[in-house]
């Protein structure tokens, strides 16, 4: 075997197996200058590893923002109740399918059965319709007989409110009355009195 | 190595349905190695870490087109790749990259400065491309043809990269090298 350097790097970088490796190994046993050649290499990897890595400043931490998360779909079909879904919706379409193709009941006719729902759907319309309008009415009605109830007793406490007020104003003019006609009559007795001195 | 895989593969498999803490943790297993890498071609820390956000961002959105679940590193490396060089064409639209090391910080330095100074000399030497090739090699311990993959040419290129740069890096790491 040659003294290839070509040999010696890839046995160093770690690029041979078998008998290439055995045979490069035994040429190092008998070679001075390959051995000296891998030291040198070994050497320099020694080298360059001192150089450590460093740490990463802070985490990567992306994936556990919402946005990268799967959505419910892939989640819920990756989840365990899975089958029993799958189930589920099975029976579903079944009965479903089933209420479509069944055959009609016997004694009724068969005739036209979207005619059938047309006018099962305008009837329950009409009656739907009636039925609000009623409601619709009463209510009317019933707060109209709430809003003249409320305006009569407004009335008539107001009516008694100022029947009270009259009273007791009509209290007050008279007492005032009755007292201004004790001091005119105390006034008159004063000046007789003092007429008769004189 | 093979367990590893193996459980990588699953979180593959549990990731593609839905399951998001799958791939949590492989983001936790993979973004420090992948932080690094793009670090090491970019050299800027914020840069670095945007990237790598937006990597692992399309590898969740594109885990669907991986074929095959043990090549899911080299995978994830090839868009490492692209990502970071989309960015320096649009920083450094020159061409040639301006390999500009991140020095760590003061408490981070766990070797000597002499020995770290020197291979951050000597990784100046090379050019992108063999520089590239020797994060793939020499950090992340990639075979040939998982590097081929990643950077998108033969092995054979691959293989001229790397040895070319390994004697680069020899001559200029041999008065550290001596003993």
């Amino acid at each position: 075997m040659s003294c290839s350097s070509f040999d010696v790097k890839e046995y160093f970088a770690g690029e041979t197996a078998g008998d290439d490796r055995r045979r490069i190994e035994k040429h190092l046993s008998e070679c001075q200058e390959c051995r000296e050649e891998l030291a040198r290499l070994q050497l320099t990897q020694a080298s360059l590893l001192a150089v450590r890595e460093e740490e990463i400043p802070r985490r990567i931490a992306f994936v556990s923002d919402k946005v990268f998360e799967p959505g419910w779909r892939q989640r819920f079909w990756n989840s365990g109740p899975r089958l029993a879904f799958a189930a589920a919706s099975l029976v579903a379409c079944a009965i479903i399918v089933h209420a479509f193709v069944r055959p009609p009941a016997p004694g009724r006719a068969a005739a036209s059965p979207a005619l059938d729902a047309a006018a099962i759907e305008a009837r329950i319309q009409r009656e739907t319709a009636a039925r609000v309008n009623e409601a619709v009415a009463k209510a009317v009605a019933a707060s109209e007989a709430r809003q003249q109830r409320k305006t009569a007793e407004m009335l008539s406490a107001m009516e008694r409110r100022f029947e009270h007020e009259r009273r007791i104003e009509l209290a007050t003019y008279s007492g005032q009355l009755a007292l201004l006609q004790k001091q005119i009559n105390r006034d008159f007795m004063l000046a007789n009195n003092l007429r008769t001195v004189e | 190595m093979i367990f590893r895989e193996v459980e990588d593969a699953d979180l593959i498999v549990r990731a593609r349905r839905g399951d998001v803490e799958a791939y949590n943790l492989l983001v936790s297993r993979w973004e420090k190695r992948v932080y690094n890498y793009i670090l090491r071609l970019i050299g800027d820390r914020e840069d670095a870490l945007d990237v790598t956000q937006e990597v692992f961002l399309k590898a969740y959105q594109n885990l669907s087109k991986l074929g095959d679940t043990s090549r899911f590193a080299p995978w994830l490396y090839r868009i490492a790749h692209n990502e970071a060089h989309s960015l320096l064409r649009k920083i450094r639209p020159e061409g040639e990259m301006n390999y500009e090391p991140s020095t760590p910080d003061g408490a981070a330095r766990l070797f000597p400065i002499e020995l770290s100074l020197a291979v951050e000399s000597a990784l100046k030497r090379l050019n992108s491309d063999q520089r590239e090739a020797v994060l793939l090699k020499i950090y992340h311990g990639f075979k040939f043809d998982e590097m081929a993959e990643i950077l998108a040419c033969p092995v054979s290129t691959v293989k001229s990269r790397l040895y070319t740069a390994l004697d680069l890096l020899k001559d200029a790491l041999a008065p550290v090298n001596a003993p």
